[in-house]
């Protein structure tokens, strides 16, 4: 028998500001519309997201100088994760606390390649040398730091202080709940006793959004999301506990959305009752799929559409369909995540709640 | 619980097109550090690496480098003649962004202008056009996993750790806890690293993590930095014996710098200490070193070896393959761990390449010149990334 996983504190950032109390509330009630973009208002004009607001300075993530270091992903990241770590009481022993990550690649700023490009050019051609030389004294000497995607962790990480075990799995959508499922193991086989999951990125990028709109995806209903969130987890019963984490399932590769559901239910690793189910479907297509499948699956349950308000935030949608979950989530009750992401993957989270 | 076991393995590095031909190679002490051949370097700081000669017929070099060593690690598993179920295999590896051709970027940021300042509405209007050749298989950190399991059929859990130095050694730990809890029967697992290109020169420039010498020297007093390298490493875990068992797993956060270790080193000493303490052991015969070739990385790392290892230090060997083979980024924790399981298997002890004038702040028992044969029953492998995560690896032979 394993031992149980209690989920004793979360954070978030969403289109709806910082924090995560009220946030399925709020999305169940359909409160807030996708709104014109300001990050791609420059790109791309007129675009309809999900985006973080304006972030209050005394809740912004670690110093200024400390910022220009951070990709947008891992600055949201690092907000997410202080909330969940406060929520959770992780004062103490922080080097001990494990840290798992679903992570995306829209980290570059778009301003410094031009910069760069731009000082390596002779004659109109582009020359290598000189992008050796003058490119990169032309360049923002920390776009480095904005690169790698694992930095959304570990900025994260080393502002709060944490030193446990960890990993940062590429994601857009189901690397993240990779990440869960290793938190969930790691505390399962005591590599740790507490730890936090979750997952960072926008798809307000506008190479990102460029990529996605090229590829079909915002034809087919896509609306660009930006968020982050995290579970804070502590191995054994609590009775800090928000909820308990049975199981956590990414379905990398699988046909889910192309194939019928009736075939894909026999081979899915769903859980068999469920009293809320919350879906969070990258387009039109993935809506009517996953839908389907609750619908058929759980007849009876209350069914959520967060990506109708949060819209895709790619590695960070099933984190915060998770914390959205998790404040719709009433004792006696278990809830079923589903999300499917553009690249037709499939995840399946489990929580419940106690009885009193 | 069940134990991982090492099945099979398989590289490609600048030294070999198989882990047996690198292996060789490196015994005999031989470096693949040259002058960059595949663009023009001459105006960068740096302008050495570890490259491998050889186009391929895949898009995207990362891809390819995988794909051929993943090749041979399942064959030298036996699982070509003998295919485990579909289901029950999972995929588990390294990998970092992969680099659009420079000249593809620099066609995307022309698109937003012609001067140092981006023009975003003009950016809008002809960006996407040239978009279509931003081919996202060529930047995906997932398209090689996702790749692998096409080319194995495996149906079972796939997953891309982006922990970029540690991205190997990671997703071989990952791998190896899938196997042991009985996610999966066999995993695949490692990683690649294809970053000698003008940004990521740039980059690690910027850094100044790069060595202006253009020599890997790891633990010498002369080091300078780091050369770049390319590579795959890949091996097969499951929970048949094999040649080797993965005993021991430590990972850590420094919480200290995202480009400097904490200077006490207790972030990678803490991963040496649970991982050895995972395999029940407290010394091993051989250690893989991280060894970067960086004036604080070595020197840190050395002081944390020496006081994880105590009183049997020197009864071991440590050695860091990066002196021939420069650092090989998500690749580098899987090559190690290749290394370590050679040194396990055959008792070769490979020798680090570039180290002549050890530094005393590195004092270690190091193996230079060529490899050394010995009888070797257990070896740690050190993975340190860039952020400060930290991943320690054991094999043992039992």
């Amino acid at each position: 028998m394993s031992a149980p996983v209690a989920i004793v504190g979360a954070g978030a950032v969403s289109a709806f500001g910082i924090g995560w109390r009220g946030l399925g509330e709020a999305v169940a009630a359909g409160h807030l519309q996708p709104r014109e973009s300001v990050l791609l208002r420059e790109s791309h004009p007129g675009t309809l997201a999900s985006e973080v607001p304006e972030i209050p300075a005394v809740l912004d993530a670690g110093n200024a100088r400390a910022r220009k270091l951070m990709s947008r992903a891992a600055r949201l990241a690092a907000i997410a994760m202080r909330e969940a770590l406060v929520d959770a009481g992780f004062a103490e022993r922080r080097e001990e606390i494990g840290a798992w990550m679903g992570v995306g690649a829209s980290g570059i700023a778009m301003e410094d390649v031009p910069a760069i490009v731009s000082a390596s050019f002779v004659d109109g051609g582009l020359s290598l040398h000189r992008l050796g030389d003058q490119g990169l004294m032309a360049c923002n000497p920390l776009f480095t730091f904005q690169t790698l995607n694992n930095f959304s962790l570990c900025h994260g990480a080393i502002l709060e202080g944490l030193g446990g075990p960890n990993a940062a799995f590429f994601s857009r959508g189901s690397g993240t709940a990779v990440a869960l499922a290793e938190a969930l193991h790691a505390l399962r086989e005591g590599d740790c006793d507490r730890a936090i999951a979750g997952g960072a990125d926008t798809a307000l990028h506008p190479v990102t959004w460029a990529e996605l709109r090229r590829d079909g995806f915002s034809a087919q209903g896509l609306v660009p999301g930006e968020g982050a969130a995290v579970l804070a987890l502590a191995r054994g019963a609590s009775s800090r506990a928000l909820g308990l984490l049975e199981s956590c399932t990414a379905i990398a590769g699988a046909q889910a959305g192309t194939t019928p559901v009736s075939r894909e239910l026999e081979l899915l690793p769903l859980p068999r009752r469920a009293d809320l189910v919350v879906i969070a479907p990258w387009g039109s297509p993935a809506r009517a799929w996953l839908g389907d499948v609750a619908v058929t699956r759980y007849a009876g349950a209350a069914i959520v559409d967060v990506s109708l308000r949060l819209g895709d935030s790619l590695a960070a949608t099933p984190a915060l369909a998770w914390v959205a979950a998790l404040d719709l989530l009433r004792p006696g009750e278990r809830a079923v995540v589903l999300t499917l992401d553009v690249d037709g993957d499939l995840t399946v989270a489990a929580f419940r709640k106690e009885s009193p | 619980m069940r134990a991982a076991w090492v099945n099979g393995t398989g590289a490609v590095t600048p030294l070999g097109r198989t882990w047996r031909e690198t292996c060789d190679a490196l015994a005999a002490g031989r470096c693949a550090i040259a002058p960059i051949a595949s663009f023009d370097a001459s105006g960068f700081p740096s302008r050495h690496a570890a490259e491998i000669d050889r186009d391929f017929s895949e898009t995207d070099r990362r891809t390819a480098l995988a794909l051929d060593a993943a090749r041979e690690a399942w064959a030298a598993a036996g699982l070509d003649r003998q295919p485990p179920d579909p289901l029950n295999v999972g995929v588990f590896i390294g990998a970092e962004s992969g680099r659009l051709p420079f000249y593809t970027l620099a066609a995307l940021a022309r698109a937003g202008g012609p001067g140092p300042a981006l023009d975003h509405g003009r950016f809008s209007r002809e960006a996407e056009s040239r978009a279509r050749d931003l081919d996202s298989r060529l930047v995906s950190p997932a398209v090689v996993a996702a790749r692998l399991a096409r080319e194995l059929g495996a149906r079972g859990s796939v997953a891309t750790v982006s922990l970029a130095c540690a991205s190997g050694a990671a997703a071989i730990a990952e791998a190896s806890r899938a196997v042991r809890q009985g996610e999966c029967e066999v995993a695949l697992a490692g990683g690649v690293g294809a970053d000698v290109d003008p940004l990521m020169l740039a980059g690690f420039g910027l850094l100044g993590a790069l060595s202006a010498s253009g020599m890997s020297r790891p633990f010498d007093r002369r080091r300078d930095g780091f050369v770049l390298g390319e590579g795959a490493g890949m091996v097969v875990l499951s929970c048949k014996r094999g040649v080797a068992r993965v005993a021991g797993i430590g990972r850590t956060l420094d919480a200290w710098s995202l480009t400097a270790p904490a200077p006490d080193g207790s972030g990678s000493l803490r991963a040496m200490r649970l991982a050895l303490a995972e395999a029940g052991l407290e010394s091993v015969d051989v250690v893989q070193a991280h060894g970067t070739s960086t004036p604080l990385n070595d020197a840190i790392e050395a002081r944390a070896i020496r006081e994880a290892l105590g009183e049997s230090l020197p009864s071991s060997h440590v050695s860091s393959i990066k002196g021939a083979l420069g650092h090989t980024i998500a690749a580098a924790g899987a090559l190690g761990f290749i290394a370590a399981v050679e040194a396990v298997v055959t008792g070769t002890v490979l020798p680090t390449a570039g180290l002549a004038e050890p530094d005393r702040d590195c004092a270690l028992p190091h193996v230079v010149g060529r490899a050394l044969s010995r009888r070797v029953d257990s070896a740690m492998v050190n993975s340190f990334a860039f952020g400060g995560a930290n991943c320690t690896l054991v094999v043992t032979r039992e």
